[in-house]
């Protein structure tokens, strides 16, 4: 197989599960009666079911998975670190701490504003770099300051949710296992547009983002401005886990794991961001999807999922002779 | 120089600890002033209301912060002493998440629970996850790095959390006594939970004690430790096994409890030295102190609500955690070349 053949590998494999997301679920649906939802002719619950329930869900899934894989991938590009991650540092915690105290703001809604997560994100990235004085190549002692962060900002996510409405403390604690049931057409529809406008600008300076994975003193001898560089991926990395958290709550371990398969697809030069975030699509719409049908009617959020399968991910990656993330 | 500073801190520590049990007698909820528990305390007080506020609900909590504070700072000395790891804690490394995936399993297969059988299963659970912390502390030879250990402490943390949540989540019954478990932290003396757990906790401190000596030979490293007469092997497995019964304890009684294991030992470092002979009592000291502290701000800072004592101890251990592993002498510690 080429290169180019085995990146895009995932794209059938993510066809196949969208198809199974919109067809499996109570009541079980047929092809024709999918196709017959979202096009018509069909009856009306058919038409609601699979446009205003299944179809979101899926898109919902699909957000999430590419903002975490892309995330994923720019921050161990950036780090040059494999168990770099959005959710080891600390930006999925900010971002759910930015909806909790939205939500003690303005109690309107429940789950607050989606976009609140972005700045969430955007500012814990900021705190998180100056914490750790720099994002360079520090092996692990940049991910253990993430954790302290994290659960820094974890504390303050409990303490917001000791103080919150009952109401309002049941939706978000849900919400914070990660989980893609809270939110509805509106909201995927903006998200994915500024999903949009993110993958554009990662598209942008794609070119300077391969020269990451050279000496710094190479890059900046290409006459490239390397802190700039460097800021802009770890705010465009923020951004895409923001997007992400806002739409479907801190999904754990899909950012790491996504980049790690998609450079074992395509193991020379840097991590490929555009194969990540669909292995990322894949992986979030599949760990959905299993956590719908593995104990109906109850319904596993796809949090858990990812956190169960997650877990002895990472201890093999660490386990290793040669430990990711040691150099 | 050093002897008249270790008398003064032997005295300060007890009695500040003294101090704090006597706030955390006077202040909260329920219109009990400390004039009140002075009263109460010399027996002085013949009051139903009183009565009720500070033996029923204020000193039940006392015992159980102090006992817990003991426990997790005794419990913090031993895994460090053991994995040669000053980042390693209970919390960090994944035993409290283990200890809670016990209790959880032990309310989803066993509906009604009898106090014996919920500190059984977060005495299973605990022993699970510091027996796999020894494994993979071990796997390295001794060579990985510090840092490494925490995050598979994540790692598994993860997975048990995932566990946790999944067995909470699948029936409204198991999520309503899950919760009520786990909210139960501090505040609610789960009637017949605390005296079986006050006596495993000081069983479990006396044995931290009596460990005192061979894992002193073992912070020699193996070789030395033999020399002098000492078995490494089953020193170690008594110390894990130890912080096995004293984490297993407290999280049946309050739920995990993050970083005062990380906290305590550190403190108690900093103040009497690096022996275990002396960073030991003071760590147990020091643990209930910041536990009684951590317990009093968690009821007056946000009153009338009541932030989680765990959200608390965070507040303080996560800074500390992240000073220590951006200080070098800390990883001075580690092997060399293990971290770049």
């Amino acid at each position: 197989m080429t290169k180019a053949a085995r990146r895009l590998a995932p794209i059938p494999l993510l066809l196949v599960l969208a198809y199974a997301a919109l067809v499996a679920g109570t009541p079980r649906l047929s092809a024709s009666q999918v196709y017959a939802g979202l096009f018509g002719p069909g009856s009306d619950w058919l038409s609601t079911l699979v446009t205003q329930f299944r179809l979101p869900r899926l898109c919902a899934a699909l957000v999430v998975g590419i903002g975490l894989g892309a995330a994923g991938a720019l921050l161990q590009n950036l780090t040059r670190n494999r168990l770099a991650s959005p959710d080891v540092l600390g930006i999925n915690d900010g971002a759910l701490l930015a909806l909790a105290l939205s939500l003690m703001l303005n109690p309107s809604g429940l789950l607050g504003p989606w976009w609140c997560a972005v700045a969430g994100a955007l500012i814990t990235a900021v705190f998180t770099l100056l914490a750790a004085g720099g994002v360079g190549t520090r092996g692990y002692r940049v991910l253990v300051v993430g954790l302290g962060i994290a659960s820094l900002l974890r504390a303050g996510f409990d303490i917001a949710l000791a103080t919150l409405s009952i109401f309002h403390a049941t939706g978000l604690y849900a919400f914070s296992v990660g989980s893609l049931a809270g939110r509805a057409w509106p909201v995927v529809k903006v998200a994915a547009a500024l999903l949009g406008i993110l993958l554009t600008a990662c598209w942008v300076i794609s070119r300077a983002l391969v020269l990451l994975c050279l000496h710094d003193d190479s890059i900046r001898g290409l006459g490239v401005n390397l802190g700039q560089l460097r800021f802009t991926v770890l705010m465009l990395a923020a951004a895409l886990a923001g997007v992400a958290v806002g739409v479907g709550g801190p999904i754990g371990f899909v950012a790491l794991a996504a980049p790690i398969l998609a450079q074992r697809l395509s193991p020379d030069g840097g991590i490929p961001v555009w194969c990540s975030a669909s292995i990322g699509a894949v992986l979030v719409t599949g760990a959905d999807l299993l956590g719908r049908i593995a104990a109906a009617p109850v319904e596993v959020p796809v949090g858990v999922v990812s956190g169960f399968l997650g877990g002895p991910f990472l201890l093999w990656l660490l386990m290793r002779p040669k430990a990711y993330g040691a150099g | 120089m050093k002897a008249p500073k270790s008398a003064l801190l032997g005295v300060l520590l007890p009695l500040s600890v003294l101090l704090l049990a006597f706030a955390s007698l006077s202040f909260g909820a329920g219109g009990v002033g400390w004039q009140d528990s002075l009263h109460w305390l010399l027996g002085a007080s013949g009051d139903a209301h009183v009565d009720l506020v500070l033996g029923e609900l204020r000193l039940p909590r006392l015992l159980k912060a102090l006992a817990l504070g003991a426990a997790l700072g005794a419990a913090g000395v031993l895994l460090q002493t053991v994995t040669r790891n000053p980042l390693a804690e209970t919390g960090l490394l994944g035993v409290n998440s283990g200890a809670a995936l016990g209790v959880a399993l032990g309310i989803a297969w066993f509906a009604g629970q009898s106090p014996g059988a919920q500190i059984g299963w977060a005495l299973g659970g605990a022993s699970l996850g510091s027996l796999l912390v020894l494994l993979l502390a071990r796997a390295g030879g001794g060579q990985s790095s510090p840092l490494r250990l925490v995050l598979a402490g994540l790692a598994l943390t993860a997975t048990c959390h995932s566990l946790t949540a999944w067995l909470a989540l699948v029936s409204t019954a198991n999520l309503d006594r899950y919760r009520f478990w786990l909210l139960g932290s501090l505040a609610h003396p789960h009637a017949g939970l605390l005296w079986p757990g006050l006596v495993l906790i000081g069983v479990g401190l006396t044995a931290a004690m009596a460990l005192v000596r061979p894992l002193s030979a073992l912070a020699l490293g193996d070789d030395l430790a033999r020399a002098l007469g000492q078995r490494p092997a089953p020193a170690r497995v008594g110390a894990v096994a130890v912080v096995a019964l004293l984490t297993g304890t407290s999280v049946a009684l309050a739920g995990p409890i993050p970083f005062l294991g990380l906290i305590a030992p550190y403190c108690a470092r900093t103040l009497a030295g690096v022996t275990i002979a002396s960073q030991l009592p003071y760590s147990i000291l020091l643990g209930s102190a910041l536990m009684l502290s951590a317990d009093l701000s968690s009821r007056l800072l946000l009153a009338p609500f009541e932030a989680p004592v765990s959200a608390v101890l965070a507040g303080i251990g996560a800074p500390l955690l992240i000073w220590m592993v951006n200080r070098d002498a800390t990883l001075a510690l580690m092997p060399a070349g293990s971290e770049r």
